[in-house]
């Protein structure tokens, strides 16, 4: 397991231009079991309602994501005492360690219903959800994978963004969610919930 | 705040996208992306926000003209970008996305302190300096932190002049150029800029892709330049008081069109001719029948989408003689290009009236042309009392500061 984490980091760091990846996956393994896996699951794939899986996530992202959460930019309360103070280190290290493990959806992932399917899916093309997250929609650099993420987690994040309660780094997710319905939310979440 | 945001960023999606009244609803393409041609994958790069470690900085790598070399300054300061010193010598370090400004100080063995002074700010990448108070631009807030070299290690609240200087909002700007440089004028000014809203489009010229000039109080804005698409590099000529500034080109028109300018400002409210022309290039789309020798000329070209942001005259007298009062500017590095260019600094040589005569590459190897990946990416420079060069290092959160022996 140690090797193939290993490997795939370096693959990812092989793709950033000029960003060394510091992250020690085998050190992440050992934090993510004390501290993140009660919520977000020991694989990685969260089995609590409205807490994402981070499994096969972009480690630019959940790097650049910690530091907003720990820098007071981007604010969720539930994550605040776990980066408070948390080294670059710890961070980076994290985010290695999540991005080894093979994404996937949750246990509880519920059955598909085919008209929401088709409504969510009618939508990625007009919202251009595939310009940053790649048509794959697993993401790329500090864009996260929504592929196979859990669903209520994807429809509340969307709703912040178009609601103005979460602005990213920048605000091009305010400007690709501004003006859905909460029923095109739904039905894009889950789409990307049901998608591999 | 949260509810002006919203409203603002639903008043901009609404005019950016009257397509969003048909069904499907459309969102606006990611400004950015706008004009990006189909099966492109070129798109910015992302930023490195943590700690690197002083051994993976690439100082080694950095090639200088004979007689200069190049070490690490201050190292641990993600996302370092521009810089202004304090009478004390202490020189802050403004960001973009991390939202933190930092504080460098000197131990008295020579080795530097870094400490943040203020942090959770939107892009606060607009320092001035005037007196003991630091300015600190963040997109439209404007904060002044009175007497902080004194207090580095409890930084008291700034004193707030938004609403003196109105700038636009990042929402106002649809997300695109929002961020600010800001430089102190030999009349005791403030000078920014502000950046066009978007890629390329039509848009209100007095109102965004200008430079502007405020009291620092805030009152008396005055456009200085009109037409520039985007100013992160400005600096006035220490002899002729001229303001003279860097300034992006459009994107998605072409690997080698438009070039990056430099641009010298003859006369207040002059026009640079954005978004019709580039010197005598005309924009494929939005040229609109102009006559581009009825705009302002650029002093240089600078290559295409190589991203010149900080400049500064060099006023120092450690470098040799020729280098007295030219212009050192970074170039950050292209993204929207299928080969890097850029990630260097320049000089622009000078002749006795002000025209460019030559540019130098001065500072290289920090792009690896073979394998198409850049070590590091060069923001701002700074001229210290000493004569030394200092050149801030984004991607690496590094300061080099390069020195010259005979």
């Amino acid at each position: 397991m140690r090797l193939r984490s290993l490997v795939a980091a370096a693959v990812l760091a092989a793709a950033l231009p000029g960003t060394a990846m510091g992250g020690d996956p085998a050190r992440g393994a050992a934090l993510a079991a004390e501290r993140c896996a009660a919520c977000h699951g020991a694989d990685g794939r969260s089995a609590m309602p409205d807490i994402p899986s981070l499994a096969g996530q972009q480690p630019g992202f959940t790097t650049l994501q910690m530091i907003l959460m720990r820098e007071g930019i981007r604010r969720v309360p539930a994550m605040q005492p776990f980066v408070e103070g948390m080294p670059d280190q710890d961070i980076e290290d994290l985010a290695a360690w999540f991005a080894s493990l093979p994404p996937g959806p949750p246990q509880d992932r519920r059955p598909r219903d085919a008209a929401l399917l088709a409504a969510g899916e009618a939508l990625i093309g007009p919202r251009n959800c595939a310009v940053c997250h790649l048509p794959s929609l697993a993401g790329r650099e500090q864009m996260p994978r929504i592929a196979g993420q859990r669903e209520e987690f994807l429809a509340r994040t969307m709703a912040e963004y178009r609601d103005g309660r979460r602005i990213g780094a920048d605000p091009q997710m305010n400007g690709a969610v501004a003006g859905l319905s909460d029923a095109e939310i739904a039905a894009l979440a889950h789409y990307l919930a049901q998608r591999d | 705040m949260s509810m002006r945001r919203f409203l603002l960023g639903v008043a901009t999606a609404l005019i950016a996208g009257p397509a969003l009244a048909q069904q499907p609803a459309q969102a606006p393409v990611p400004g950015w992306a706008v004009g990006r041609p189909e099966g492109s994958t070129l798109a910015p790069h992302a930023p490195r926000l943590t700690v690197t470690p002083l051994s993976e900085v690439p100082v080694a790598a950095i090639r200088l003209p004979q007689g200069f070399q190049a070490e690490v300054f201050a190292h641990g300061i993600p996302g370092a970008r521009t810089m202004a010193e304090g009478p004390n010598g202490t020189i802050f370090v403004g960001t973009r996305v991390i939202g933190r400004v930092y504080a460098v100080t000197r131990n008295p063995d020579g080795t530097t302190r870094v400490r943040t002074v203020a942090q959770g700010l939107t892009q606060p990448n607009g320092l001035v300096m005037i007196g003991n108070s630091l300015y600190v631009l963040a997109v439209n807030r404007v904060l002044r932190y009175d007497n902080i070299e004194a207090n580095l290690d409890s930084v008291p609240a700034p004193v707030e002049l938004t609403a003196a200087f109105g700038l636009p909002t990042e929402q106002e700007h649809g997300g695109n150029h929002h961020w600010k440089f800001a430089t102190l004028g030999p009349d005791g000014r403030i000078y920014t800029n502000v950046g066009v809203k978007c890629n390329i489009c039509e848009f209100d010229r007095d109102q965004f892709a200008l430079l502007v000039s405020f009291n620092p109080d805030g009152s008396g804005r005055r456009i200085e330049a009109r037409g520039v698409r985007n100013s992160v590099g400005m600096a006035h000529h220490p002899v002729t008081r001229e303001l003279w500034a860097t300034n992006h080109g459009r994107d998605w028109a072409g690997n080698d069109t438009p070039n990056d300018t430099l641009i010298r400002v003859r006369r207040s409210g002059e026009d640079h001719g954005f978004p019709f022309c580039v010197g005598d290039w005309r924009d494929p789309q939005y040229n609109a029948g102009r006559n581009c020798s009825e705009f302002a000329q650029p002093a240089a070209l600078l290559g295409p989408h190589t991203a010149a942001l900080g400049m500064r005259f060099y006023t120092g007298t450690m470098f040799p003689e020729q280098y007295r009062n030219q212009i050192f500017l970074a170039r950050r590095g292209s993204w929207n290009r299928e080969r890097l260019s850029g990630y260097d600094v320049l000089v622009a040589h000078l002749d006795a009236q002000g025209n460019v005569t030559r540019l130098e590459e001065f500072m290289t190897g920090l792009r690896d042309d073979a394998n198409q990946k850049f070590l590091d990416r060069p923001v701002d420079v700074h001229v210290m009392r000493d004569g030394s060069l200092l050149v801030s290092g984004e991607q690496m959160g590094a300061i080099y500061r390069i020195t010259y022996r005979r």
